[in-house]
């Protein structure tokens, strides 16, 4: 797996050149039409970190909540801890195993008018972004983002059901770049 | 400043930001301002009723919480809050009348109110979506209206004026439009500036009663018997329900001891007077709501005027128009009906309170054969864009096909499982009118796209057609199921600001994935490649 990813590293979001301050604005993003960017590999372990942090307090409550059952019904106790045992597996499988793959499906390509992502497994959405539709851009980082060094950016349009869209797991500085070239466009012609 | 939301702007000044103009009709756009900045075009206060409209108003919401107090509370505290009420609502009618003002200068509407909390609200007037004019009965007795002035934010108004005289709101809605007039002139080149209003349309008492007749009669009706019932619950007495409920199973158990004959022939004489009283309310609902409906067009705006008891009237830019829905359910289109529904940036909520003022629908009933006609008025330009419309894949029968038909079989097998009786298996037989209700589908299923408008259409026996202006798209998905994916289709929608009364929005299923995917891409470098206005 670890390999896998040092792969997609090298064709995905490393492939841009280096950081450089350029007064320019569409020094990297405007060519790429055609070619998905990826996210940051490091996000993989981000998401089973937070995976396994969410599902661990679930299982824990659970856990909590079938002793007391237990306590109360002691005759039910066999089924309730064969149907933990399994919830844990197939969770931790998932965390395992979805992570990569999603990885795979998140891409995101801008070029001068349109920003667009791509996400999914079983679901698979395409989303399309004019950049002149955008009202404003955030930069996302939370405590165990800021821990991997990663950021999510969050457009937002005045729509109703797409009224966001946030990308997960781009690498800080990139994000920045990213959010200030999108307001550098963005902010010319409309809000 | 330039990412702020619209609601921050609102208030911020308007003059630099203005959203979707290049900077060179910004430039224009101050220049037509700037003769008028700083200048007071109409100051008013609201109308001296307001005491009386404003203590009404406030009466009317303590009581329902002040309800268990009057029945449980003790005489002591009974005397109190009372007194205490009336106090309460009369301070506020006082607060509300003696502080309340509001002017239009400088390109904005500005209202004042509040005396220890003074709030000062400013409006661009180009942002201004609606204006709604309302009237009760109680209103048109003294002649003054509610006035309200609705923004993008959804939020609800963002000014309520009320009470005003009819004279005043009139003023208030011609200033307000006049003046976007002036600084219209920056507007995309198409677009008519100023004119002399026109009827659109009027509707008569015969088309309000076949708009009644092929409305969706129990929904209609049961909003009807709700709104009576909150009126007449107040009224009867506590045991009523109780007297009711007793009598009906009293006549229930005779019934059934009469046979079941009987039982079944007075089921069958209880649908149908249902029905027939169903269908009678939701004349009346429609008539009471909608009589005189008139849609007028007085330059860029749309104004509606309509209502038998509550006058309701509004005034409505065309270019605010997001979406636009042409209805046609059921029996409406066995009657060649339809109806329009428009959604402007504004139209967030559901709130159902507002649904039963006809405030959804741009024209509530209009002949199949008027909308073509009626749609240029809307939109100007659309009778410039080609009429041809593209279907989907072919794949969208087959994969509808057999989606029904594993439903029916499911039915089927459930309906012989508890019956077990084979003659239920003879509804297998219609299995091949699945295939053929899908094939008249597909074949009413389509998307066209123009220079400036994205349209989709669904349904044959009860249809359904969007028409969205390419520039108020806000986003384009394109979205695939497993089942999409392993036929190799897509499903694709436009995101606009504002979709309540519409239904969702344009959406169309089946498109071949790759076609789906080019189609996307056109409407979001249309869209972004024209400005979009508030």
């Amino acid at each position: 797996m670890a390999e896998e990813i040092t792969k997609m590293d090298e064709a995905g979001a490393r492939s841009g050149p280096p950081a450089v301050k350029d007064s320019s604005p569409d020094f990297e993003f405007a060519a790429t039409e055609g070619e998905f960017r990826s996210l940051d590999p490091r996000v993989v372990k981000l998401w089973r970190v937070v995976g396994s942090i969410s599902v661990g307090i679930l299982l824990t409550v659970l856990l909590i909540i079938m002793l007391i059952a237990w306590f109360a019904v002691p005759t039910l106790a066999l089924w309730i801890f064969a149907g933990w045992t399994g919830l844990a597996v197939l969770c931790g499988w998932l965390i395992y195993w979805r992570p990569p793959r999603l990885y795979r499906a998140w891409g995101y390509r801008i070029d001068d008018r349109v920003f667009e992502t791509r996400s999914g497994l079983l679901f698979q959405v395409r989303r399309l972004l004019p950049l002149t539709r955008l009202q404003h851009v955030d930069l996302q980082r939370g405590p165990i983002e800021r821990a991997f060094g990663l950021a999510s950016l969050v457009l937002h349009t005045a729509g109703t059901h797409q009224s966001s869209i946030t990308i997960p797991g781009l690498d800080a500085e990139e994000a920045t770049r990213l959010r200030d070239h999108l307001v550098a466009i963005g902010g010319d012609d409309a809000v | 400043m330039q990412y702020e939301t619209p609601q921050e702007q609102d208030r911020l000044s308007p003059e630099i930001t203005e959203p979707g103009e290049s900077s060179q009709s910004r430039d224009e756009n101050h220049h037509s301002l700037s003769p008028l900045a700083g200048l007071t075009i109409l100051e008013g206060r609201l109308h001296p009723l307001t005491l009386l409209f404003a203590m009404y108003n406030s009466i009317r919401r303590l009581i329902l919480p002040a309800i268990p107090l009057i029945f449980f509370g003790s005489r002591w505290s009974f005397a109190i809050f009372i007194p205490l009420m009336v106090a309460g609502a009369i301070i506020h009618a006082l607060v509300r009348y003696f502080t309340f003002s509001y002017r239009i200068e400088g390109g904005e509407l500005i209202t004042r109110q509040g005396i220890l909390e003074r709030r000062e609200r400013h409006i661009s007037v180009e942002r201004v979506q609606e204006i709604r004019i309302e009237q009760g009965v109680l209103h048109r007795l003294f002649g003054v209206v509610d006035a309200s002035i609705e923004t993008a934010s959804g939020k609800g108004p963002e000014a309520s004026l009320s009470v005003l005289s009819l004279a005043e709101a009139e003023r208030l809605r011609e200033a307000v439009f006049k003046k976007r007039r002036v600084s219209a002139s920056y507007s995309e080149g198409e677009s008519e500036i100023g004119g002399e209003s026109a009827i659109v349309r009027r509707l008569r008492l015969g088309e309000l009663v076949r708009a009644g007749l092929t409305s969706n009669h129990l929904l209609s009706a049961l909003a009807l018997v709700g709104t009576l019932w909150a009126f007449v619950d107040d009224i009867l007495p506590e045991n009523f329900y109780e007297r009711v409920a007793i009598a009906v199973y009293g006549e229930a158990n005779r019934l059934l001891e009469q046979g079941t004959q009987t039982a079944v022939l007075i089921a069958i004489l209880g649908i149908v007077v249902v029905f027939l009283v169903s269908m009678i309310l939701s004349v009346i609902g429609t008539v009471v709501r909608f009589y005189g409906f008139t849609l007028t067009r007085s330059g860029e705006d749309l104004q509606r005027a309509y209502g038998l008891l509550t006058r309701r009237s509004s005034s409505l830019p065309r270019r605010r128009i997001q979406v636009l829905e042409i209805q046609e359910g059921f029996l409406r289109r066995l009657f060649r009906l339809a109806s329009l529904r428009a959604d402007t940036a504004g139209d967030r909520s559901n709130n159902q309170e507002e649904d039963k003022g006809g405030r959804d629908v741009l024209l509530p009933v209009v002949p199949e054969k008027e909308v073509d006609e009626l749609l240029p008025v809307i939109f100007p330009d659309l009778d410039r864009e080609p009429t041809s419309w593209s279907r989907v894949s072919r794949l969208a029968i087959l994969r509808d096909t057999v989606e029904g038909a594993i439903v029916w079989a499911a039915a089927v097998c459930a309906v012989y499982w508890y019956q077990g009786d084979a003659v239920w298996l003879w509804l297998f037989a219609l299995l091949p009118l699945i295939y053929w209700i899908n094939l008249v589908r597909y074949r009413n299923l389509g998307y066209l796209l123009g220079e400036r408008f994205f349209r989709t259409r669904r349904g044959r026996f009860s249809r359904s057609t969007h028409i969205v202006p390419i520039r108020n798209a806000q986003a384009v998905v394109v979205s695939q199921s497993p089942v999409d994916r392993w036929l190799g289709l897509a499903t694709l929608t436009v995101d606009t600001a504002g979709q309540a009364y519409t239904g969702g929005g344009p959406q169309i299923g089946n498109l071949p994935l790759e076609e789906a995917r080019t189609l996307a891409r056109t409407l979001a470098h249309r869209a972004a490649a024209m400005r979009y206005r508030w």
